[in-house]
Order: C-alpha cells, then sequence, then structure tokens
C-alpha cells in the first residue's frame, strides 16, 4: 500500500490470488521465448505483442490465471494491470478453467431465426449441462457466442477458438460429439459459395477434406 | 425505381472469379495476380500519386459499413517524412451480425487483400502493415500465414518487393473477440495492446493513429479492389452498378432464403431480386415479413417497404435503411419481432465496451426493457420509454456503438408496433403517444 494511502477507505488485496499453476511449471521454454521475440519485433513497442502471447499462454496452460498474466506481463515488460485489462477485455480469453473441448454456440441474429437455440438447448439436455457450465468430466463446456461471421451456414459453433462447425443438425452434433470424446477434432469444413456450385460444380478449393454447401436447415428443423 | 446492377444476369466475378484453387500462390500468378503491383513497381505507368488518383477516380467506396470514399480517405495522409513512420491497417475484425463476406474473400482469395495492401502501400508510401482479423478467424488466419509466407519468398511482399526500391511488411494480427474492434480507433488501440476502447475523434487515424503515427484503416474488401482497379481501370470500375457508389459488392445473405451464402454482384441490385432469384426465394415458401439489409445495427425494412429498393447508400437512405455491410438478413412471416429484437439488444449490451456511460448504461436498459416485454411483462409505454431511451444514447458516446444499438430498437418498435403492442399487458386506458418520426 502506498503511503499517502493512510487509511483506505477499500482494502486491497495486497498479494496475488492463489496460484492453480504449479510454480515449477510457469515458464516459457526457449522457443517460445523466441516466437515472442519474433512478435515483439513487429510492432513499434512490445505491447503489441501481448495478445498473441496471451494466446499463447492460453494454448499452453489452458486458461489465463493470475499466475500466468503474471509470466505474459514479465515476458513483455508490461504492468501486471495493464495486461489483466487485456486479458479480461476480449471473450475469447478465459479467465477461469473451462472443458477441454469449448462449444460456442452461435445464437446471434441469424442463427437465432435458423435454429441457432434449438442447437443450443439441444447440446444442453444432450450433455445435461447449462450454457457457461462445464461438464463433470471435464470434457465440454457449452457457450452462447454472439456473432461468428458464418450466417451463411447457420446454425453453427465453433470448437473451443477454433474449427467452425457449419449447418448444425441435431444429427451432426451427435456425430461430432461421438468424434470429440475419441479425440478426433473434426476437420476444417470449407463452405462453398452458392456461385461456385453453379459455375466450378461445387467448391473452389481442392486442399479442403470437408466442404458442405450453405443451405437453410429444412422448414421442420427449426418452425415448429 | 429498376435495378442499377444492369445485366446482373451475365455479371462475370471479379473478387472471386470462378477459379480452382485461386487461394494458391501459383494459380493466382496464373490468372494475372500482382500483375497490377508489377506494372506499380517496375514500370513508369504508375507512380504512388497516380495510384491514389485512379482510386479516386474509380469511385469506390469504402465496404466496411460506412462507405466513405477510399481514394479521397488515403490522400488525408499528411506529407511523407522519413522520421515519422506510418501505417496501413486491413479491418478483417468482420463481426458485424450478419456479415461474413470478408472471411469468403480471405478464405478463397487471400493475395487479391495482399497486394491491395501493397499497392495502397505504394500510393502512400508506407512500410508497415497490419492485417486485424478476428480472432475467431483462427483457421483462416493459418491459412492467410501460410499463403503470405509464400508471397514473402517469391518477393511480392518484404524487403524491395519485385526488386524495385519499394519495401513493406505485411504483420497478421489476431484478435480475440470483441466486436467493438471493428471500430477504427478501438482497432488501433487493441494493436497497441491495450483494452479495446474507442478513442475520440478528431483527430483523425490519418493525423494520430496507431501509436499516434498517421494511418489509413480500410475494410478487406475495400483493399481488394484496389488490384483490379489498377488492372482494369477505373472507367470499368465506375461503369459497374449503382453510380454513386459503384463496384462489385459481395451480399451475404442469410436468413430464411433457399440458398444464403455470399454472392458477388454489382452494386444497386434490387433486394427483390437478391432474395427471389439470387438467393433461391423464400425457404418452405413462406412470406416474406422483413429484410435487414446491411447488419444487424442498420433499420429494419417491412417486406412492404422494399419495393424497388436497390442495395446502394442512396436507394436504401430512401427507403428509411442504410447499405451498412450489405449483409443480409431475410426474415420470414413467422418471425417474432420482439423476440428479434431481444436477440439484437442482447448482442449490443454484451459486446458494449463498457468506455461511455449512456452505451454502457442504455444497452443494459434496452435490453431489460424489451426482454420485459418479450415476457409478457411490458406496458405499453415501455415502448415509448424505449424510443426515449434511444434518443438519450445516439450520439453520445465516444463511437457509434451507442447509436447501432439504438437504431434497430427504435426503427423496428416504429415498423412493428403492433406486435409489440400485442405482446404487451392489455391497458384498461388507451394511451397514445406520438413516436419519433419513422
Amino acid at each position: 500500500m502506498t503511503d499517502f494511502i493512510k487509511d483506505p477507505v477499500v482494502s486491497l488485496p495486497d498479494r496475488m490470488p492463489e496460484p492453480v499453476i504449479p510454480g515449477d511449471e510457469l515458464f516459457f521454454t526457449d522457443e517460445e521465448k523466441k516466437q515472442i521475440e519474433t512478435w515483439v519485433s513487429r510492432y513499434p513497442t512490445a505491447d503489441g505483442a501481448v495478445m498473441r502471447v496471451l494466446w499463447l499462454a492460453q494454448e499452453k496452460f489452458s486458461f489465463l490465471p493470475a499466475e500466468v498474466v503474471q509470466l505474459v506481463a514479465n515476458a513483455l515488460d508490461m504492468p501486471y494491470a495493464k495486461v489483466y485489462g487485456v486479458a479480461t477485455f476480449y471473450t475469447q480469453y478465459f479467465k477461469e478453467k473451462k472443458g477441454k473441448y469449448v462449444f460456442d454456440v452461435c445464437t446471434c441474429f441469424s442463427c437465432q431465426w435458423c435454429g441457432g437455440y434449438d442447437m443450443l438447448h439441444y447440446l444442453e439436455e444432450k450433455l445435461r449441462v447449462h450454457a457457461g457450465e462445464t461438464t463433470g468430466d471435464g470434457l465440454f463446456t457449452i457457450q452462447e457466442a454472439e456473432c461468428l461471421g458464418a450466417c451463411g451456414s447457420a446454425p453453427m459453433l465453433q470448437i473451443t477458438n477454433g474449427p467452425y462447425v457449419h449447418n448444425l443438425t441435431r444429427e451432426k452434433i451427435d456425430a461430432l460429439i461421438d468424434a470429440l470424446r475419441e479425440g478426433n477434432m473434426p476437420a476444417f469444413e470449407s463452405v462453398t459459395l452458392p456461385q461456385d456450385e453453379d459455375e466450378l460444380s461445387g467448391n473452389r478449393r481442392t486442399d479442403v477434406d470437408k466442404t458442405t454447401s450453405s443451405v437453410t436447415p429444412p422448414v421442420s428443423e427449426t418452425v415448429k | 425505381m429498376a435495378s442499377k446492377a444492369g445485366d446482373w444476369r451475365n455479371y462475370k466475378r471479379v473478387l472471386l472469379p470462378p477459379v480452382k484453387d485461386l487461394h494458391r500462390l501459383d494459380v493466382y500468378e496464373d490468372h494475372g495476380g500482382y500483375d497490377a503491383l508489377r506494372q506499380a513497381l517496375t514500370t513508369d505507368k504508375w507512380d504512388p500519386a497516380s495510384v491514389t488518383d485512379e482510386v479516386k477516380k474509380s469511385g469506390l467506396r469504402g465496404r466496411g459499413g460506412a462507405g466513405f470514399p477510399t481514394g479521397l480517405k488515403w490522400t488525408f495522409m499528411p506529407p511523407v517524412n522519413p522520421d515519422v513512420p506510418r501505417f496501413i491497417c486491413c479491418n478483417a475484425d468482420e463481426s458485424e451480425p450478419g456479415t461474413f463476406k470478408d472471411r469468403q474473400v480471405m478464405e478463397y482469395n487471400p493475395h487479391l487483400v495482399f497486394e491491395g495492401m501493397v499497392l495502397a502501400g505504394y500510393a502512400m508510401t508506407i512500410k508497415t502493415a497490419y492485417l486485424y482479423v478476428r480472432g475467431e478467424y483462427a483457421d483462416w488466419i493459418t491459412h492467410m500465414e501460410r499463403e503470405l509466407e509464400k508471397a514473402y519468398a517469391k518477393g511480392y511482399v518484404g524487403e524491395n518487393i519485385m526488386g524495385s526500391d519499394f519495401s513493406m511488411d505485411i504483420v497478421i494480427h489476431k484478435g480475440a473477440g470483441a466486436y467493438i474492434c471493428g471500430e477504427e480507433s478501438s482497432l488501433m488501440n487493441s494493436l497497441e495492446g491495450r483494452r479495446a476502447y474507442p478513442r475520440i475523434k478528431p483527430p483523425f487515424p490519418a493525423q494520430k493513429g496507431i501509436w499516434n503515427y498517421p494511418t489509413t484503416i480500410n475494410n478487406v474488401e475495400t483493399f481488394a479492389h484496389v488490384p483490379l482497379i489498377l488492372s482494369k481501370g477505373a472507367d470499368w470500375f465506375s461503369s459497374i452498378g449503382a453510380p454513386s457508389s459503384p463496384g462489385p459488392v459481395l451480399y451475404g445473405i442469410s436468413g430464411h432464403v433457399n440458398r444464403p451464402g455470399v454472392y458477388e454482384y454489382p452494386s444497386g441490385m434490387l433486394i427483390s431480386d437478391l432474395i427471389d432469384e439470387v438467393a433461391g426465394g423464400m425457404r418452405g415458401g413462406k412470406k416474406l415479413k422483413a429484410v435487414v439489409p446491411g447488419g444487424s445495427s442498420v433499420p429494419v425494412l417491412r417486406a412492404d417497404m422494399i419495393d424497388g429498393v436497390t442495395m446502394d447508400p442512396e436507394g436504401l437512405r430512401d427507403a428509411g435503411s442504410m447499405l451498412g455491410t450489405a449483409g443480409m438478413l431475410i426474415l420470414d412471416q413467422d418471425t417474432d419481432m420482439v423476440s428479434f429484437l431481444r436477440r439484437i439488444t442482447h448482442f449490443y449490451h454484451h459486446e458494449s465496451c463498457g468506455q461511455c456511460t449512456p452505451c454502457r448504461e442504455g444497452t443494459g436498459w434496452l435490453e431489460n426493457i424489451v426482454t420485459r416485454i418479450d415476457e409478457g411483462e411490458g406496458n405499453v409505454k415501455d415502448l415509448d420509454l424505449l424510443i426515449d431511451l434511444c434518443s438519450q444514447m445516439e450520439g453520445r458516446t465516444v463511437c457509434a456503438l451507442a447509436d447501432a444499438a439504438a437504431w434497430p430498437v427504435r426503427h423496428t418498435i416504429t415498423r412493428f408496433r403492433e406486435e409489440f403492442e400485442a405482446k404487451c399487458r392489455p391497458s384498461l386506458v388507451a394511451t397514445h403517444v406520438e413516436s419519433a418520426a419513422v
């Protein structure tokens, strides 16, 4: 506590919260440090790289507790408060422990009217947890997401800030959960442009394994 | 009013031309890729000023939502001072609900964006460009980084591009999920490693942008037009579509149509053509109820308001809406407009950055009151309370998010008032309070 505040109205915590990541695991490897240096070199100040380093830290520690935020702050020589401010501002940085697979089910606007909530509720029933919660085995977290920019292939979800799964149906969700239980992440799914279907008779990319055409679900799926 | 898109049925796509694997550098090169850049850097045809002039002459207007003339924006950059760095930023944050066009450009034609960025850098003498992509697009960031690496290896980006004395770097910056980052000044704060709070304007980015240095920010689709304008000419570009906002447009159509997706057609298409012919008509043969023509923040149009309305800024302004991002949501007869508005207000409440009080508190109250009505607990006077609340948010904040949250509330209520009243608790005394003009 600074000297000039003699009688603080609010008592501020004078120490960090209890760490959850063991101290001997809390470091960046030399390789990661090199990667961070490369990112830093691309910006006029090291602060510019903070989002990338937070991503790196989240991939490594799966979420961002206070000691990880401190680690990132140390790596970039930034104040803890500033990094904490960034880490808590953006929705994709996890401030608490989540499941191994996080389902961000889009329910915004276009998805809402193409069955996004049906898919969210189906997932909730299937996994027996509410949106925002994690299953008991720590495998799945369900979240309601804001627009993920795949309105043409609604409803859709994103798995742990990674691959998109487009044109969701109940069957597709069943298959997805079975695959994830076996540890198989779905491959990149390319949504074919309707004009490509006419002019190129399908998806234009030959380097993707999985394609889907953007179709709305049948009326029976979403309209009661 | 008739379509301004001319013979659109025979339109040949240029942003996403029908070429297999165009996202690969070798295929892109085989189809005239980086030719415009080569001509600019290695021949006398284009000096930096003439590139800007050509873009100005073409009439290209920004495709990110505001529709500001691109060439004019470029001229706002101060004269070159070798001691002062300057930047380009490509806004690929695309998070307006209903908008998904930029992702298609990044997936299917990323080199066109890189080429456009380097050409813009050449026009404004800029050495560093940032491509700010929203964090959700992780897969597309990986794909683009792979292609960008190839472009570096071939010398289209980096030191002494194509043997000339012009050098420019492109850095892909990964966001982490915040709608507000699509606003240019908060995007700049985000790039600098701060919370993405919008900044007060002026100063505009051209005076004080990233790290307070001169910066030009354009949308992905806007940059993608630049190589086409240089290789085919400004006259070709300005002859396409609506004269006031010419050029090809990526229409993102979603909702209750048979073939949703991103379509490339000239600007100034009739909304009715886009629904009935392009997107294959209404799903299940249902009747059209409403159209949101350009992302969630633009005023919604009733089905009876779209007769003869064209997708260009003037056409939509006259109809009582805006072009926005040309991400259209089509809604059929079964849509509950109260529930529709409830979800929009939830979105803006979630995405308000919290910097300005009218927005932080106002978006929350909008959601609370609309939710109350949606759950049958509202009173008719709540509708006027909502409109009054909108008036207290609009124009009273640093950025336009408060306005973007207020417009759909104001216009959905005024245009579908009966539906809202029907969900309110019945009133014993008939009330009639004048609503604000549509």
